[in-house]
């Protein structure tokens, strides 16, 4: 937005230089004209080439300081406030109107005409000047002009802000009911094939033996990874982790969980980068692991420890709860979607007992690459 | 032999289940609803053992079937069966009447064991732990706790309302209040998938 209004500014600014410079030299304001002229040119070149080379200072209040300052000091130079640096004067409220918030903009530009009143004051308006209707209005329409200029520049800038918002926010509409129809197809009806599949095939294993049985165990992997591959994607569609680390990931799901939990939740280390894919995987495996163990754990303290070593990644879920149960609770789904996400990024998932026999111990882990991703992917 | 009727929206999942519970032997397949809607006629005409109830569908959702189906005399046993089948749907499930909970990624066998289970009146459900209970008691409200209690316990609903004082039909109403409450994902985890 700023380099449209740099352009403006550019154009303008160029075109009051010229304004002025011709009437310097046309009607011959002062004995000083060269020296005017010379001076109006250097502010304008020089003004021009610092804020198009350093554009940081397009939106430095400092720098609309100086600038107008500089403006005011030519017009206060020209020796009055008719001066032929005035139209040049003005371009110095470009970019404090167009930047700053309506009402700021507007105080600027109140600020910028005081002061001009204080030049014309103390270049050329006394009683004289006052007594004629001409020149009151002349002094009055010099007054007004910068006002106006400062409250059209406002509004434009804040019309477009506005618009730009708007389109903007009708984009992310888009792009997130596309989101939700994708992952409600997936989750739906690509999905439920997937469990079809898993279940008929899974019928077929008790009647078959040796290498067969051996085919039809390596296509229901398949299936249950195909059906974690699906789950991720619908979890990803729906609140995207948007690159966020896993270590970050996990931190927010620890505060998310801490006000249902009597657990200390205590999420420490690394994992470092990892490709988005993976990142998915291992988050949504690290998060189903510290949500059983504070759900079901019935535990005082929730370690989440993320390493990596060399060209393995670890990440350790470990509580002191009352530790696995002996007998797999019936319909439980989570353990078998987490390894079904462990197979798809060829990760392992690990558990047992944690310290002393006490609690439980979950421990992922995946070979790492040097770009940091699993080497399976 | 176990007479079995499917309610199911999908229609891959409809043909699979029924193609996977006529190749085992001792199971009878009799029919496939895709809504409640189609589901009652069937209900009346076939009179099934086993109802294999999915939980996602259009309108009601399977603990709410579950509930009417319940009410049929006599009612058949309903195993619900879902793509989220965890513990936090055990006390809601419980509550509906279901004799048994079945993952949509558990394999043929444990499908076909459940059925048979179900169909001799046992109950296929995840143990209730005391977080799941402290849980449900934080969401119901005071007077509605004896009723999970008795619910529970196996108390019959007439016993219940006997207990509490209150109309059968006033217990009734008060139990599909609190699955409402109950079925709430329970704190929703951005895993939630």
């Amino acid at each position: 937005m700023t380099s449209r209004w740099m352009t403006l500014l550019l154009m303008t600014r160029l075109l009051a230089a010229a304004v002025a410079v011709l009437l310097l030299l046309v009607h011959r304001v002062t004995p000083d004209d060269p020296v005017l002229i010379g001076a109006g040119v250097a502010y304008t070149a020089g003004s021009l080439l610092v804020l198009t080379t350093v554009p940081r200072l397009q939106l430095s209040p400092a720098a609309w300081l100086v600038d107008g300052a500089a403006a005011l000091a030519l017009v206060v130079a020209s020796g009055d406030w008719r001066s032929p640096f005035y139209v040049l004067m003005l371009t110095a409220l470009i970019l404090p109107a167009t930047s700053l918030p309506f009402r700021r903009a507007l105080g600027w530009g109140l600020a910028f005409t005081l002061a001009y009143l204080g030049v014309a004051v103390s270049t050329d308006l006394d009683a004289d000047v006052l007594e004629s209707t001409i020149r009151v209005e002349t002094i009055a329409t010099h007054l007004m002009v910068p006002l106006v200029v400062v409250l059209a520049l406002a509004y434009a800038a804040d019309v477009l802000d506005r618009l730009r918002d708007e389109r903007l926010r009708s984009e992310r509409l888009a792009v997130e009911s596309e989101r939700q129809r994708i992952a409600w197809e997936l989750h739906d009806s690509a999905k439920q094939r997937v469990h079809a599949a898993h279940l008929v095939l899974s019928a077929l294993q008790n009647q078959v033996d040796g290498p067969e049985a051996q085919l039809v165990s390596h296509a229901l992997t398949e299936l249950r990874a195909a059906g974690a591959d699906m789950d991720t994607s619908v979890a990803e569609l729906r609140t995207p982790l948007e690159g966020r680390s896993v270590q970050r990931l996990l931190e927010e799901r620890a505060a998310e969980l801490a006000p249902v939990s009597e657990a200390q939740i205590n999420v420490q280390g690394t994992v470092g980068e990892l490709p988005a894919h993976i990142a998915a995987h291992i988050y949504r495996i690290g998060a189903e692991a510290l949500t059983n163990a504070v759900r079901h754990g019935e535990a005082e303290h929730v370690d989440v420890m993320l390493a990596r070593n060399g060209s393995t990644a670890t990440i350790e879920v470990r509580d002191d709860g009352r530790g696995l149960p002996a007998i797999r609770r019936p319909g439980s789904n989570g353990l078998r979607s987490m390894r079904a996400r462990a197979d798809t990024i060829g990760a392992t998932l690990s558990l047992g007992p944690g310290d002393g026999g006490r609690g439980t111990s979950v421990v992922l882990s995946w070979p790492t690459d040097s770009d940091g991703g699993s080497s399976h992917a | 032999m176990i007479r079995i009727l499917i309610v199911d929206d999908h229609p891959a999942m409809r043909a699979g289940l029924i193609a996977v519970l006529r190749a085992e032997p001792g199971f009878v397949p009799l029919d496939a609803a895709h809504s409640d809607r189609d589901l009652w006629p069937m209900l009346n005409r076939t009179r099934p053992d086993v109802v294999v109830l999915d939980y996602h569908l259009p309108g009601d959702d399977g603990l709410v079937l579950c509930r009417r189906i319940k009410r049929q005399m006599p009612a058949p046993a309903v195993l619900l069966y879902s793509a989220h089948a965890d513990a936090g749907l055990t006390i809601p499930a419980r509550l509906a009447g279901v004799d048994g909970l079945v993952s949509k990624s558990a394999p043929a066998n444990e499908l076909y064991d459940a059925i048979r289970r179900v169909a001799r009146g046992e109950r296929v459900l995840p143990p209730i732990s005391r977080e799941l209970l402290d849980d449900a008691g934080n969401r119901l409200k005071s007077d509605e706790l004896p009723i999970l209690g008795m619910t529970i316990e196996d108390t019959p609903l007439l016993d219940i309302a006997a207990t509490l004082g209150v109309a059968p039909a006033e217990v009734a109403h008060r139990i599909d209040r609190m699955i409402k409450r109950l079925k709430l994902e329970i704190p929703a985890p951005r895993s939630a998938g």
